[in-house]
């Protein structure tokens, strides 16, 4: 069975790479800190106790004031598997450091992450819109993005009689 | 007159409408003669962004979208969607479930195994002949999911909490028929393919990965094992009581799409293993526990992945304890399986390419999403 | 020569067509003015070879015959819903090719993608010319009627080429290439293995460059020459078949590939035609090969008995059938496989052929008494010479097939990466 790192224990592993990596730690993720994100994931690769060599999955997630991004990241010869996260405040211009430098494998999922919710991945050799085409207006996975004319809004907001999400910043993207 | 011949690159587009692109994805291939300078992967033919849909339906609704992301092997993606449903909010599935849903499993990799083989040997210009044996041997597959679930291709048949029905008396002589026919049949395709000097002098060599590069490129399944990686998610992270079974991770040897190939082959004897002891301790009971049609699950994450015909299928779920998914993501194997094909097709010929291409075994459906 | 033959000389005895053309030649010439009867005896020629021979072979052993047996193959039916058997698919698929529109792109070169197809198609028509269908019915008899075949097979490439060129696609322009590059290189193992047999062959009667001449041959010492020369004809079986761009050496329109190589752009009975052609000249390659290598239209007396013919034309399409069965079973090469299976593998062997072969002529000519048996003697040696020279040769160029494993490797435990021979079990 994969161990899965609880977030201390996947703290634990950054702060033990680079010292002062980690911003935040929940029960099961760990919250690094952008500036140190690329250091940080070089030394857990490289390094034999966390071996962690296999980036698994990458993605974004919208949380209407922050946007985040996952990194699921694995090793194969220690079996276990880390939840690390990176948050991003600024929703106009997002930008976080790419890890393909470090992960070949983040090359395609960064190139998602940043057609479909507008994240910036500086260092990146190559970005652009993998899915959509060039000049798409706006990210579409994000929330405040209007799928529908006439400013509907995402979600089941009428579903089973209970009030969904908070209200939005109503926003037209571009 | 000078001395030296001079030629000058230009650029092909293999696809989006070519006959190995196996549906609409292109390559802009810089080529200088037969040679590959560059490859360059453009893809997105087909987004429907289900990720966005999924949003907007509840967890239940969403079991259907899965099916249609790679749409050769749905079985397995209804799996690992409900997977990280449970694993969300926590629900337990009874063994008759879990062993119903091994053998889909099994039989959908054996039918997705089936059409990576047979579209890997056309594309190294066996004409029709393996992919027609193929498609005979996966037609008695997709009988067997229709008796089961109702639907051929798009199967729609695990639910939140175990399967969509309970098995038909007709299913299980028809697997035990599967059993039986199925070794021949891979033994004919090995004398076919893997002792024909054309097709060895064809895939061996071509396309190699190195394992620190399948690792570094995030690759999965059986990219990953032909590259001599033993990671196989049934048995380093079991799901749905796969550490029962007995069963054997095939693995190649230096990583060319000769390997990615005789791993798929010995893949597909592994898994008639898998199927043959799951019909045999078949438990009895019920099929699936009761879910409310509502679900609504705790706030908070889950990640499940299950190893899929194409390799490591993850489901990224991210619950604001509201009726559908806050983030529904897909880990799709072979979309970031292609993250290497710049590296495997630079260097080598056009029709290396698309061995390489052939052998990665790739879904448009699951690529787009 | 004929006179072994139990055919009457009455034109209605179809064992010989010869007598039936003799005698409307012989009729015309009374009543037409002088000349006119060779542009008939041209006529005759033509719509015997080609109209009553070559393209119910086309529709029925190209078309029809090919997707049945391959269909067959690959476990399907093959066509079966037009007419009885499916028997009237080729006419079909004539009628359909003949009301589609034959597209033209808008950059392409009009003329010459207009002209290659009817390029193509006239070589063809020329190469039956040659072909003996019995012992007195051979339209030309052309002492040196084994070089001119030889000749006309190459006029196609040009066509190809042009047809290539001409459509403006980079798909086309690849097939183009392929396929000169292809029938540069195959074309020298080919004349190679055939001068094998031309040497065999070869009597003071008739050089061994008339087709008839062999033919004759194999009639009077009972013979093939695909026995005494067995790696000649296996040379010259596999190079056809890349000149024809047959699977597995059809990478000049290598499907997974280059889409249909030079015949992307083509549709409606432009591409009809070269479709058709291509089975044609793999007929007329056929007939040829049933020519020189398998008897031609004699067959160890039966001859006497069997219209001459007949037998010929039996031969072509068994030969024909070894194409269909390569086609179904084998995948395709590399191009540059291609080219080196051609000159560092064929053509040493050929040679090595060839010398063996002459080193045999000169010791039979020296014979007098035993020829026949020298001859059954050479078979036993060619035989076995055959698979020697391919195996030590193979073997010299590093071809070591016990070498490469062709089996997965098997580990119990998930971790890490497994080095070559650590598998823990």
């Amino acid at each position: 069975m994969t161990h899965q790192l609880t977030g201390a224990e996947a703290a634990a592993l950054a702060e033990a790479a680079v010292p002062g990596s980690v911003a935040k730690t929940t029960e099961t993720a760990c919250y690094l800190k952008p500036e140190h994100l690329v250091a940080t994931f070089e030394a857990l690769k490289t390094s034999p106790d966390a071996d962690l060599v296999h980036l698994t999955n990458t993605c974004g997630v919208d949380f209407w004031d922050h946007l985040e991004v996952v990194y699921h990241i694995q090793s194969f010869v220690k079996n276990h598997i880390a939840l690390y996260k990176v948050e991003v405040w600024d929703r106009e211009k997002p930008e976080v450091p790419s890890v393909v430098p470090v992960y070949h494998g983040a090359w395609m999922q960064e190139n998602e992450t940043y057609d479909l919710y507008g994240i910036r991945f500086t260092g990146h050799p190559n970005l652009y819109r993998i899915l959509l085409w060039e000049g798409y207006p706006g990210w579409p996975l994000r929330k405040d993005f209007l799928s529908m004319p006439g400013g509907l809004q995402p979600g089941l907001g009428e579903f089973a009689g209970v009030a969904r999400r908070q209200e939005p910043p109503m926003k037209v993207l571009e | 007159m000078t001395d030296v011949i001079k030629s000058e690159p230009f650029i092909l587009n293999i696809g989006p409408q070519h006959p190995s692109t196996h549906g609409v994805f292109r390559i802009k291939a810089t080529v200088d003669g037969e040679k590959v300078l560059d490859a360059e992967m453009v893809m997105g033919y087909l987004h429907r962004s289900m990720e966005k849909l999924a949003e907007e339906r509840t967890y239940t609704q969403n079991i259907p979208f899965t099916d249609r992301t790679d749409y050769l092997s749905s079985m397995s993606n209804n799996l690992g969607y409900v997977l990280a449903v449970e694993k969300l909010a926590e629900i337990a599935v009874p063994a008759r479930g879990d062993a119903i849903r091994v053998i889909m499993a099994e039989l959908q990799r054996l039918a997705s195994h089936c059409m990576a083989v047979g579209a890997f040997a056309n594309d190294t210009g066996a004409w029709q002949t393996p992919v027609m044996w193929c498609f005979r041997e996966r037609e008695k597959i997709l009988d067997i999911f229709e008796v089961t679930s109702g639907a051929r291709l798009t199967c729609n048949y695990m639910r939140i909490g175990g399967v969509a029905f309970d098995l038909r008396p007709q299913f299980e002589p028809m697997v035990r028929k599967i059993l039986q026919e199925f070794p021949p049949f891979i033994e004919q395709m090995e004398e076919l393919l893997s002792g024909n000097e054309i097709f060895i002098s064809r895939t061996r060599g071509v396309g190699v990965l190195s394992p620190e590069m399948a690792t570094n490129a995030s690759l999965s399944g059986p990219m990953l094992r032909g590259s001599g990686i033993a990671w196989d998610l049934r048995k380093a992270d079991p799901y749905c009581g796969y550490e029962q079974y007995d069963f054997d991770i095939p693995i190649g040897y230096q990583g060319d799409s000769f390997d990615r190939f005789i791993v798929r082959l010995e893949e597909m004897r592994q898994s008639l293993k898998i199927i043959q002891q799951a019909l045999d301790g078949l438990p009895s009971g019920p099929h699936s526990t009761q879910v409310p049609l509502a679900l609504r699950p705790p706030k908070g994450e889950a990640y499940a992945r299950i190893e899929s015909p194409r390799g490591e299928l993850g489901y990224y779920l991210v619950s604001d304890e509201g009726p559908s998914p806050y983030r529904f993501h897909i880990r799709p194997p072979s979309f970031i399986n292609l993250s290497a094909l710049r590296e495997m097709t630079v260097g080598g010929t056009l029709a290396d390419a698309i061995v390489v291409l052939g052998s990665i075994d790739i879904v448009v459906g699951e690529i787009d999403r | 020569m004929a006179a072994t033959f139990l055919a009457s000389d009455n034109w209605y005895d179809l064992r010989d067509l010869a007598n039936l053309s003799d005698a409307i030649l012989e009729g015309a010439d009374k009543i037409l003015p002088f000349g006119v009867v060779y542009v008939l005896a041209a006529l005759i020629g033509f719509v015997a070879s080609f109209l009553i021979f070559v393209l119910p072979s086309q529709l029925y052993v190209g078309v029809y015959g090919e997707r049945k047996i391959i269909g067959r193959m690959q476990s399907r039916y093959g066509p079966n819903r037009v007419g009885p058997f499916g028997l009237l698919q080729p006419v079909a698929d004539a009628l359909k090719l003949l009301t589609k529109e034959a597209l033209t792109p808008t950059r392409s070169d009009r003329v010459v993608m207009y002209i290659a197809p009817i390029l193509f198609v006239a070589p063809a028509v020329l190469l039956f010319a040659v072909i003996p269908f019995g012992p007195r019915m051979v339209f030309a008899d052309v002492p040196v009627s084994l070089l001119y075949f030889m000749a006309i097979t190459s006029l196609p490439v040009i066509s190809m080429f042009m047809a290539g060129w001409s459509a403006n696609n980079k798909y086309s322009l690849f097939g183009a290439m392929r396929v000169v590059a292809m029938a540069i290189s195959y074309e020298v193992p080919l004349v190679t293995a055939l001068l094998a047999a031309v040497i065999i062959t070869s009597n003071p009667v008739s050089n061994g460059l008339s087709l008839q001449g062999m033919v004759l041959w194999a009639d009077e010492f009972k013979i093939w020459v695909a026995f005494v020369s067995p790696l000649a004809f296996v040379i010259y079986f596999i190079c056809v078949s890349a000149e024809l761009n047959r699977t597995p050496t059809d990478i000049a329109e290598a499907e997974s590939e280059i889409v249909a190589g030079y015949l992307t752009e083509y549709s409606g009975m432009k591409w009809g035609l070269f479709y058709g052609m291509d089975i044609g000249y793999a007929l007329a390659a056929s007939a040829f090969a049933a020519t020189v290598f398998l008897g031609g239209w004699s067959m160890f007396g039966l001859d006497k008995f069997i219209p001459p013919w007949l037998l010929l034309v039996v031969k072509t399409h068994l030969f024909y059938m070894l194409f269909i069965w390569t086609r179904g079973t084998l995948p395709r090469l590399r191009i540059d496989q291609l080219m080196a299976f051609a000159w560092k593998f064929m053509l040493p062997v050929a040679l090595a052929n060839l010398l063996l072969v002459a080193t045999e002529r000169m010791l039979w000519v020296d014979a007098f008494d035993s020829k026949q048996a020298m001859l059954y003697v050479f078979m036993i040696v060619n035989i076995a010479a055959a698979v020697g020279i391919v195996y030590v040769w193979a073997r010299f160029l590093g071809y070591d097939p016990d070498s490469q494993p062709t089996k997965a490797r098997l580990v119990k435990e998930a971790g890490g990466y497994v080095p070559v021979g650590r598998e823990v079990r």
